[in-house]
């Protein structure tokens, strides 16, 4: 699932490692969930949320018609 | 070795353990098989790997229950659905315990002795899926 959370980072000037050790994951982790390939847990969402001072809808909401495009 | 707090990692390591566990399943069905061919029901039966796969069996047995109460549809009450389940299994019990003790070679004991194993092997299973499905209903109560 696309999200803005690279950017969101980037902003912070946190490094993915940096961001990982802050939130408890591996920097892989970040990694897949910045290219939308790993669908994180609500959880883990808040965490990086709670990091890098965003809601849950400034990172990771997509409209309706770009999620079905993507699911499909 | 550090503990894995990583939700991904924790994930990908069950499906390890899933593939290992299909893995074991594999060798050990393979082993029984090669004993029942070269030593017969008996040789295979005595082999400690078979009391392995069948409390493995079990043991997944009762996990699933756990799965399909959850998946069942529709409000059911769990004490409909225990004494339908004694009354069936008291039913069957008695018909394989008479069948028992009218055949060839058995006695009335052997009659009872049948019909309790299956009477007990049964009544665990239902009283465990009442045990979920009341659970469940107080959940969906708590709601």
């Amino acid at each position: 699932m696309r999200n803005r959370l690279k950017i969101a980072r980037v902003s912070m000037d946190l490094t993915q490692q940096q961001l990982a050790d802050k939130v408890g994951v591996t920097r892989q982790t970040i990694s897949l969930i910045e290219k939308g390939t790993y669908n994180p847990t609500l959880k883990l969402c808040l965490q990086i949320c709670y990091v890098l001072n965003k809601t849950l809808d400034d990172l990771f909401w997509v409209d309706e018609e770009d999620f079905e495009r993507e699911k499909n | 070795m550090k503990k894995i707090r990583d939700e991904r990692l924790i994930l990908r390591n069950l499906n390890n353990i899933r593939i290992a566990f299909i893995v074991q399943t594999i060798g050990i069905i393979a082993i029984l098989g090669y004993d029942l061919v070269t030593k017969g029901m008996e040789g295979m039966t005595s082999n400690p790997l078979w009391i392995v796969f069948l409390i493995t069996a079990v043991v997944l047995g009762y996990l699933s229950m756990n799965i399909s109460v959850e998946h069942e549809t529709g409000e059911k009450s769990p004490k409909r659905g225990l004494w339908i389940s004694i009354s069936v299994l008291i039913a069957i019990t008695l018909g394989v315990g008479i069948l028992v003790a009218l055949s060839d070679g058995f006695g009335m004991l052997d009659g009872v002795i049948f019909g309790g194993i299956i009477f007990v092997c049964g009544i665990v299973p239902i009283f465990y899926i009442y045990h979920l499905r009341k659970k469940q209903n107080e959940e969906l109560e708590d709601e």
